[in-house]
């Protein structure tokens, strides 16, 4: 690991200051020190933001706002979130292991970077970590990659679970910028695709803070499940996830949220297949139908055909627990 | 130096392992935890190219980084004289000649050791050590270069493959596993350092201490005996520690380099390059059953993968011309050179893998058949040992599989696949057996009472968690009579009596007969002391016994006090050799166990959970049930491993392996594992040796993937020929 100055800014605003092209901000460093032990990341400054940021979770305009230092497993075991956003503390349990949930932060979660193997590397090509060398994954090994919205450039995925809650349940990210103003981005729109410049995971702009995360009021606290699959029963990455929710009216559909993790370059939304459940009876032909409808626009790579017919099979059993998993 | 229990606390001996409280305290010292002045760090460079040449090191910039002393290379090395005279590889017996070449036969491979003052400052500057090559293109597609390797003869042939060619039941199919790593918990580590007169101390994390003595005493010409190896606490092997690593090499040069003692540890990713893995191979199997199912022939064909630098055959059809009472057989093997990391033995090596071949194809004869599995198994099991034609000196296997069916619910499982449901998951059971030579090796151990009655037992062997230490406390309570809670152990160290490595299932069958011998003799010894009118040599043994407090000969007693005082001793010692004798040309010697596994499948995801896993083994006498189970339970795990997650990928392009990290690399974890039932035989072999306990630590996970393979059959119908049953698999079977 390269050396680096640590420093501990009291205020938001000496943080934002002290920023430069070559600091990091640091929160439960869970990501960022295993990038710097594998030389990914070498930052020369790191800002430790522990006690900067808000580490509350309140409920306020129509809503709940989670503070961007409250711990991952602090999140997963708030009454209010489990009372009313269950699906969220379901993701974040399927993710990692208690250990670094308990360091993980909200805004850290946001901005992990992904698990491509390629990424990992450095003798290997790839143009995340490095745009222009190539993408070693498109013709390599890329089981864990992506099936829908790659480019020749990068198939990376994103590889958190929580941020798939977030996407279905239409969350919003607030930040402050260098300058100090602030910006309030839709989650659906924080992280990118890669296209041609995959070194950038997400549009929160340079040196700009998450403060808070913010999740609206809805319907979805009866019915939802988050099933991940992967490789083993615990402490792996999805190759799939699906965030389920629905909001019935005795048997039928009123509202359906459907999300991925493990397929694209950012947390996925089934859009169409949400569109198509809407106003539908919850029955075993309506879920297959909205699972193909979603499959339908994937396009796997060289060796992760697998992923289609396992989102499938997963959106199908996702749908169905939603009706028996009552909080 | 540690101890294996706390000696101030003897009174508290903990009821499980004797290193327990040590290991769950922080007590227990490992290799790389020591603590030695003056000690400076060693950080591994590997190459990033799987195949050409070094041109040029480039180390400028690492040498001008903070803390740096020195960095060894092909360019910069002290004299090794075994690898100055080396022979063309792939024939040198060492493995790499670290440092003494610049060719590159695989990626990661060693090419430089940077030594720096903290850890930190080495791995640091070994970031910044680079190369310049002349590449070549990498072989590195197992598959694709298997099919152009011709197979060879083993030269174990029985019978003929004419004689049944016209078997009325045949299959024939090929079978494929991936590679698998070891991934101790524990990482590799040695810290080296020289003393005066040619003197050479290592903490090094292996299996065997006086192997890792003559590795390095030949290579470096200097006598066994300067070379002091203490390996005491060893936190898992399974294998990758049977071998002396470039690592361990790389450590002893830096010593002599830098004149100070160094200390490396590999990295985790390093443990996949560095310290070998269970090769991928290739198997067919052809077998021919009459229609009741008697065995009537077996072809059994197989490949693995092996590197460039050294020939390594896993011994894949060994297994088959055991485990059943074949009149024909035929075996072919190659090894298939390629550009990637030396593989090595890993847990139950060779049978494990052929046992997956030749265990499904049975499945699949008695599925044609409609035969049950277990009935076919019990039916052909080799009524003696096939190969030498010596009568079993103890085979319960058929005792495993009736024990194991009976557990499972044999007798309830539907044979016809798919027909049995449990909510949205579809249910199988399968079966599968393993079967393991059981061996024996000469081993010393030796006994030091002090004083106060505590017995000090030591050897040379390593407890690489198999619980070599409370076995041999076991055995030396049974033996004496003295009370677990004065039996101290000591092990893992060549000052002590020499050993063979913990490795082949042998470790307690060896040294269990040596710990039987020198507590005999100190039995007779100290009677000798108590009573020296009476001729202690001709005294009934099983009269005398030792306790806590003194040594009872019939009706007498005598105090230690008395004894140690009356005959001026500070202590009484007595040291024995035991070892395999006449009954090896008399009797085949085997354990062996049957698997009995349900597995769910999940109907729409293809999920696959293990429900239940009843593992039944024959090893003869069970001296530590705590300790055995704990073998079988850690097989089975591995067998999980095996069958559903373990599988080492690999960049074709580059030869770079594929997320290697305990992340990327997924073996079992406890959400994968269902409570693991298991139970022996427990019948003494008469033969072996004193104490009637065979093997145990490989028997276990022989024949668990297939036990799974077999399970997913007749859950689903669908048969996996390749292993792991990861999802891709299972989709496309
Ligand atoms: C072995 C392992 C397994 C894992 N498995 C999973 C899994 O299965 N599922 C899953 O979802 N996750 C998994 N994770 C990832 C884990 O969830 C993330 O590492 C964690 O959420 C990151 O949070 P952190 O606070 O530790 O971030 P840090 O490592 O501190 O920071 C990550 C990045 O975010 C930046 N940053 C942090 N906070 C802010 C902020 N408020 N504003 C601006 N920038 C900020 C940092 O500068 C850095 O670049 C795993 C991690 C590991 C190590």
């Amino acid at each position: 690991m390269k050396p680096f100055e640590y420093t501990k800014p009291k205020t938001v605003r000496e943080a934002l200051s002290s920023a430069t092209r070559h600091s990091h901000y640091i929160a439960g460093g869970t990501n960022l020190v295993d990038l710097m032990k594998k030389e990914i990341d070498e930052p020369d400054k790191l800002l430790d933001i522990t006690n900067t940021l808000p580490d509350q979770i309140e409920v306020k305009d129509n809503g709940v706002v989670i503070g961007a230092m409250v711990r991952n497993t602090a999140i997963a075991v708030n009454k209010i979130i489990l009372e009313s956003w269950p699906l969220l503390s379901k993701a974040i349990l399927k993710g990692a292991s208690p250990q670094i949930r308990n360091m993980a932060s909200a805004g850290g979660n946001l901005l992990q970077r992904t698990r491509c193997p390629y990424f990992y590397d450095l003798t290997l090509p790839c143009n995340k970590r490095k745009n222009g060398s190539g993408c070693g994954a498109l013709k390599g090994n890329n089981r864990m990659g992506a099936i829908i919205g790659y480019s020749d450039a990068c198939v990376a995925v994103h590889p958190s679970d929580m941020c798939v809650a977030l996407a279905a349940l239409d969350a919003k990210v607030n930040i402050q910028k260098a300058d100090g103003s602030e910006e309030t981005m839709n989650f659906l729109d924080f992280h990118r695709l890669p296209g041609t410049n995959p070194e950038k995971d997400n549009n929160l702009p340079e040196n700009a803070l998450i403060t808070s995360i913010f999740v609206p009021k809805n319907n979805f606290s009866k019915h939802f499940e988050y099933l991940k699959l992967r490789d083993r029963e615990s402490y792996a990455f999805a190759l799939v996830s699906v965030a389920a929710a629905l909001d019935m009216d005795g048997n039928q559909i009123s509202e359906a949220r459907l999300a991925s993790g493990g397929v694209a370059h950012k947390p996925w939304r089934w859009t169409k297949a949400e569109d198509f459940l809407k106003g539908k009876q919850a029955t075993a032909e309506n879920f297959a139908e909205a699972a193909r409808i979603a499959a339908e626009d994937t396009a796997p790579l060289s060796t992760n055909a697998f992923k289609v017919p396992l989102l499938k099979g997963a959106i199908e059993t996702a749908l169905h627990t939603c009706l028996t998993n009552k909080a | 130096m540690s101890y294996f229990f706390d000696s101030k606390n003897t009174e508290q001996m903990p009821k499980g392992r004797v290193e327990g409280i040590a290991k769950v305290t922080g007590k227990a010292k490992y290799s790389a935890e020591y603590d030695i002045p003056d000690v400076t760090y060693g950080v591994m460079v590997g190459s990033t190219i799987a195949s050409g040449r070094i041109l040029k090191m480039q180390i400028e910039e690492a040498m001008k980084a903070p803390g740096v002393i020195d960095i060894l290379s092909h360019e910069n090395k002290p004299y090794v004289s075994g690898f100055s005279g080396m022979k063309e590889m792939p024939d040198n017996r060492f493995g790499l000649p670290i440092f003494y070449t610049d060719k590159v036969y695989y990626n990661d491979q060693p090419i430089a050791m940077v030594v720096a003052e903290t850890i930190e400052d080495a791995m640091f500057a070994a970031s910044l050590v680079k190369a310049e090559y002349e590449e070549a293109i990498p072989e590195t597609d197992f598959a694709k270069k298997a099919k152009e390797v011709s197979l060879k003869e083993t030269e174990n042939d029985r019978g003929s493959v004419g004689a049944w060619e016209n078997a009325p039941y045949k299959v024939d199919q090929e079978y494929t596993i991936a590679t698998e790593v070891h991934n101790p918990m524990e990482m590799h580590a040695t810290i080296a350092q020289w003393k005066p007169n040619d003197k050479l101390v290592l903490y090094d994390k292996n299996q065997g201490v006086n192997r890792v003595q003559s590795v390095i005493s030949s290579l470096f010409d200097i006598p066994t005996d300067n070379i002091h190896v203490i390996s005491e606490f060893v936190g898992g092997g399974f294998g990758s520690g049977l071998r002396v690593w470039p690592h361990t090499i790389a450590a002893v040069m830096a010593a002599q380099q830098v004149k100070r003692p160094v200390k490396v540890m590999l990295t985790r990713p390093q443990m996949f390059t560095m310290v070998g893995y269970r090769p991928e191979s290739w198997q067919r199997v052809k077998l021919g059953a009459d229609k009741d199912g008697k065995f009537l022939g077996v072809i059994h064909q197989a490949k693995n993968i092996s590197s460039k630098i050294q020939g390594f055959s896993d011994g894949i059809t060994r297994v088959t011309r055991k485990i059943y009472g074949f009149k024909n057989v035929k075996t072919e093997e190659a090894i298939v050179d390629l550009n990637v990391p030396m593989p090595t033995w890993n847990r139950g090596p060779g049978d494990t893998t052929g046992c997956f071949g030749v265990e499904s194809a049975i499945d699949e004869l008695c599925h044609e058949l409609k035969l049950d599995p277990v009935d076919v198994r019990l039916k052909n099991i080799a009524p003696y040992e096939m190969e030498t034609g010596l009568p079993w000196s103890t085979n319960y296997l058929n005792e495993c599989l009736e024990k194991g069916a009976e557990l499972i619910g044999w007798k309830n499982r539907n044979p016809v696949p798919g027909s049995q449901k449990e909510g949205d998951y579809k249910i199988g059971y399968g079966v599968a057996v393993g079967m393991w030579g059981s061996g024996r090796s000469y081993t010393g151990a030796s006994i030091d009472m002090q004083k106060d009655g505590v017995i000090t037992v030591r050897t040379a062997m390593t407890d690489i968690g198999t619980g070599t230490g409370t076995g041999m406390q076991n055995v030396a309570h049974t033996v004496t009579g003295i009370p677990k809670s004065k039996i101290k152990i000591e092990l893992g160290n060549s000052d002590f009596p020499k050993a063979p490595s913990q490795g082949g299932s042998r470790g307690m069958a060896s040294v269990s007969s040596a710990v039987y011998a020198a507590s005999l003799a100190l039995k007779r010894k100290v009677a000798g002391y108590a009573w020296p009118d009476k001729d202690a040599n001709t005294l009934n043994i099983d009269d005398i016994s030792l306790s806590d407090k003194g040594i009872t000969y019939k009706d007498s007693f005598l105090p230690y006090a008395d004894i140690f005082g009356k005959n001026n001793l500070n202590d009484i010692k007595v040291e024995e050799f035991a070892g395999p004798g006449e009954e090896r040309k008399k009797y085949g010697f085997c354990s062996s166990a049957a698997h009995f596994y349900k597995v769910k499948v999940h109907e729409k995801t293809g999920k696959i959970k293990m429900d239940r896993m009843v593992i039944v083994a024959d090893a003869g006498r069970i001296i530590n049930p705590k300790a055995a189970a704990n073998q079988v339970i850690g097989a089975g795990a591995g067998g999980i491993g095996m069958g559903l997650l373990e599988e080492q990928l690999i960049d074709f392009k580059t030869g770079r392996l594929i997320g290697n990290d305990l992340a990327g690399y997924h073996f079992a974890v406890n959400a994968d594992v269902p409570l693991i039932e298991v139970s022996f035989i427990g019948k003494p072999d008469p033969n072996i040796n004193p104490s009637g306990a065979k093997g145990l630590g490989e028997v276990g996970i022989i024949g668990a993937a297939p036990a799974i393979a077999n399970a997913v059959f007749n859950a689903t119908g669908k048969r996996v020929r390749d292993i792991p049953i990861t999802v891709e698999r299972f989709f496309n079977a």
